[in-house]
C-alpha cells in the first residue's frame, strides 16, 4: 500500500509572490479576453479581420494549434506504457493534464468563430454525420472524458500500486489510438475538402500527427521546465535527453512531410496548386509562414535539441520548445490561409466580400487577412486561460510533490 | 439552368437583378460575372485556375491581336453533389428533391465550413449588421419557408451564410428565376433538367453544354454553353 505522509502546505501559501502576480495578471487578460468576445457578440463578426475570401482566422489557427498541443502529454504518458519508454514516465501526469486542458480550450475557441454562438446546442440535436465537423466535435470529448479519467486514475488516493499501474497500462493502449484519430479527425476538417487544392491532400492527417507530437512535447517540455523553477518538479537528465531526441525526430519527419507536399506541387505545377504555393513560400505574400516554419522553428530548435551542450543548458532547451511551438503554429496559418487566400475560380472580379468598404471594391480576387484586436485579445484570453488551468491543475493535482510515486 | 455564354454580353442585369430581388445589402452579390477566357468552363484547360488577364471586368485575356474574351456568370451551381452540404455540421444548408440547395437561416451555427467546402466562391456571409443603398425593402421582401424551414428573408440575421436560393418562391410560382427574367439578351434558360424533353435538357444534351469545374465531381445543375463549342459540335 502506497502510504505516503504529505506535507499538507496550505494551498494559498503554495503560491509565492510570483505566483501570485502570475494569477493576476492571467485573470485580467482572461476578463479582457472575455470583454473583447462580447464586444464581437454586440457587433458581429465584421470586428475581425475575416471576410468572404479568408474566411477562417486566428480563431481557427488556434483551434487547430491547441488541439495538436493536447496530443503530446497523452501520447507521451501513453508511448511511456505501452513501449516501456521509463524516461518519459515522470512526466505522464503533467502530460496528462496539458492534455486534458489544452482540448477543453481547443473546443473553447471554436465558439468566438461561430456567427451564432447561441445555436451551437444544435451540433448535439441536428448533427450531420457526413460533417468532418461533427466527427471532430464527438472525438474531442471522447479524448477529454479519456484525459480527465487518465489522470483520476494516475491521481486518485487510495488505489494499491498495482492496481494503478495496471489501469495505466490498459487506458495507455486505449489512448495512443484515441489520440491518433482526433489529430487525423482535425487534418480531414481541411484534407477532405476537394475546392482546396492546397488542403486537398492525404499527407494531411500524418501532418497533423506529427506536428501534435511535435507541439505537445514542446509545452510539456516547458511546462516541466517551469515547474522546476517555480517548484520542487525535478526530472532527470535522461528524461530531457528522451524530449530533446523526439522533439527533434518529429521536427525532421514534419519538415520532411511539408518538403514532400511542396516537391510535388513543384514539380507537377498545376496553377491552381501552385498558386497557393507560391504564396507561402519566399516571394510570396505571406512568406513569414515560411520563414517561420522551416527556420525559426523549425531548422534552429532542431540544432538546438541535437548539440548536446546546447541542450543541457536548461533555458537553450526552453527557447527551443518555445520556437518549436512558433513553428507549429505557423504550420497552422500557412494551412488554414494558403488553403484560402487564392479561390478556385481565380478571375476578376473576384469573390464579394460580405461587407461595404466606402471607396473601395466589394471584391477580392486574392484575399487580405490582418486579424483585428478583437481577434488577438480573445485568442490572447483564451492561451493565457490555457495556461492558469494548466498551473492550478498543477497544484490542485499536487503533481510536484507526487510524482515520484507513480513512477 | 443553362446559360449561353455566346449570348452573354457582360452587362451585369443578373446580378444587379439577384441584388434588388433578393434584397441583399451592401456588398453583397450572389451572382457575379466573371471576365474569362473562352473555353475557361469547359474544364479542358486550367486557364481559369490561372491568373487572370487582369484584376478588373472586362479586360481580354492575350496579347493583341490574339485575345479573346467571354463573361461567365457564376452563382451557386447547386450542386448535385453538393461538398456545402456535406460539411454542414447541422445540416442548415440541404438539398432539395428538385435539386435546389438552400440554406436555413434559422439553423446555420455561422462557421462558413460550407465556405470553405465551396469550389465556386459563391457564399456570402452576414458579418455584421447589413448595410442596405435604400430604406426599405427592396424585391420579393418576404420570408419563405419550405417545410418549415426559413431559406428566405430579407432582414438579414447576423452571423449565417447566404447564397442563391434559384429563386425558389418564384420556381414554386412557376415563373423562372428572377436573373433568367431579367437577362435582355435570353443567355439564361431554365427548366427542368430530368425531363428529356425540356429546353435545358436538350441544350445540354444536344448543344455540348458543359459545366463549371466538372473534374471535382460537384455535377452542378447550372450549365454553360461555351463561346466555343461549335468546335466541340
Amino acid at each position: 500500500m502506497a502510504t505516503r505522509v504529505e506535507t499538507p502546505a496550505p494551498r494559498t501559501a503554495s503560491f509565492g509572490r510570483f505566483g501570485r502576480g502570475f494569477l493576476v495578471a492571467a485573470g485580467l487578460l482572461v476578463i479582457w479576453g472575455l470583454g473583447a468576445w462580447i464586444y464581437q457578440l454586440t457587433q458581429g463578426l465584421i470586428v475581425t479581420g475575416m471576410r468572404d475570401v479568408v474566411s477562417w482566422g486566428l480563431y481557427i489557427f488556434t483551434f487547430a494549434f491547441l488541439v495538436g498541443l493536447s496530443a503530446g502529454g497523452l501520447i507521451m504518458a501513453s508511448a511511456a506504457e505501452a513501449f516501456g519508454v521509463r524516461s518519459l514516465r515522470p512526466l505522464a501526469r503533467l502530460g496528462v493534464l496539458t492534455a486534458a486542458a489544452c482540448v477543453l480550450v481547443a473546443a473553447m475557441t471554436i465558439i468566438p468563430d461561430l456567427g451564432k454562438a447561441q445555436r451551437v446546442w444544435e451540433l448535439f440535436v441536428y448533427p450531420n454525420w457526413s460533417s468532418p465537423l461533427v466527427w471532430d466535435i464527438i472525438i474531442i470529448l471522447v479524448y477529454f472524458v479519456f484525459a480527465v479519467v487518465d489522470l483520476t486514475v494516475m491521481s486518485k488516493r487510495g488505489i494499491a500500486r498495482s492496481e494503478r499501474a495496471k489501469w495505466i497500462r490498459i487506458l495507455a493502449y486505449v489512448g495512443l489510438p484515441t489520440a491518433v484519430l482526433l489529430h487525423s479527425i482535425t487534418a480531414w476538417i481541411f484534407g477532405l475538402q476537394i475546392s482546396r487544392p492546397w488542403w486537398n491532400t492525404a499527407l494531411m492527417a500524418p501532418l497533423f500527427v506529427t506536428s501534435a507530437v511535435l507541439s505537445g512535447t514542446a509545452l510539456v517540455a516547458l511546462a516541466a521546465l517551469a515547474a522546476q523553477r517555480f517548484d520542487r518538479f525535478k526530472v532527470s537528465d535522461e528524461t530531457w535527453r528522451g524530449l530533446a531526441v523526439l522533439m527533434a525526430t518529429t521536427i525532421a519527419i514534419d519538415l520532411f512531410l511539408v518538403a514532400c507536399d511542396y516537391i510535388t506541387i513543384l514539380w507537377g505545377n498545376v496553377p491552381r496548386e501552385r498558386a497557393a504555393l507560391d504564396q507561402v513560400l519566399p516571394g510570396g505574400s505571406w512568406q513569414a509562414v515560411f520563414w517561420l516554419e522551416w527556420v525559426v522553428g523549425g531548422i534552429v530548435p532542431f540544432v538546438l535539441f541535437v548539440v548536446p551542450s546546447l541542450r543541457r543548458r536548461g533555458w537553450v532547451f526552453g527557447l527551443a520548445s518555445a520556437l518549436v511551438l512558433v513553428g507549429v503554429y505557423a504550420f497552422r496559418i500557412e494551412l488554414v490561409v494558403g488553403g484560402m487566400i487564392r479561390p478556385l475560380l481565380h478571375l476578376p472580379p473576384g469573390i464579394a466580400l460580405g461587407s461595404y468598404r466606402p471607396g473601395q471594391s466589394s471584391f477580392e480576387t486574392v484575399g487580405v487577412y490582418h486579424p483585428t484586436w478583437v481577434e488577438y485579445a480573445i485568442v490572447t484570453g483564451v492561451l493565457v486561460f490555457l495556461s492558469l488551468l494548466i498551473v492550478l491543475g498543477y497544484r490542485w493535482l499536487r503533481i510536484g510533490t507526487r510524482d515520484e510515486e507513480t513512477a | 439552368m443553362v446559360i449561353d455564354q455566346n449570348r452573354c454580353i457582360g452587362c451585369w442585369t443578373c446580378a444587379v437583378g439577384c441584388k434588388e430581388m433578393n434584397n441583399e445589402p451592401f456588398g453583397f452579390w450572389w451572382n457575379r460575372v466573371l471576365t474569362a477566357a473562352p473555353g475557361e468552363t469547359t474544364g479542358e484547360s486550367n486557364s481559369a485556375l490561372a491568373d487572370p488577364a487582369s484584376d478588373n471586368i472586362d479586360v481580354p485575356h492575350g496579347t493583341y491581336p490574339n485575345v479573346e474574351m467571354a463573361y461567365l456568370p457564376v452563382a451557386c451551381q447547386h450542386c448535385d453533389d453538393a461538398p456545402c452540404v456535406k460539411v454542414c455540421p447541422v445540416g442548415a444548408t440541404f438539398k432539395q428533391d428538385d435539386g435546389t440547395v438552400l440554406v436555413d437561416y434559422e439553423r446555420c451555427i455561422g462557421c462558413r465550413y460550407c465556405m470553405a467546402a465551396c469550389p465556386y466562391g459563391i457564399r456570402v456571409f452576414n458579418w455584421g449588421e447589413p448595410k442596405q443603398p435604400v430604406d426599405f425593402t427592396v424585391g420579393y421582401g418576404k420570408d419563405y419557408r419550405v417545410d418549415g424551414r426559413l431559406v428566405f428573408t430579407p432582414d438579414r440575421p447576423r452571423g449565417v451564410v447566404e447564397k442563391c436560393t434559384l429563386c425558389v418562391e418564384l420556381i414554386e410560382e412557376g415563373t423562372d428565376p428572377f436573373c433568367v427574367q431579367v437577362c435582355p439578351v435570353g443567355a439564361r434558360v431554365f427548366g427542368d433538367l430530368a425531363d428529356p424533353n425540356s429546353e435545358v435538357a436538350q441544350l445540354v444534351d444536344e448543344a455540348g453544354a458543359t459545366q463549371l469545374l466538372p473534374d471535382l465531381g460537384t455535377d452542378p445543375r447550372i450549365f454553360y454553353l461555351p463561346v466555343d463549342r461549335e468546335r466541340n459540335v
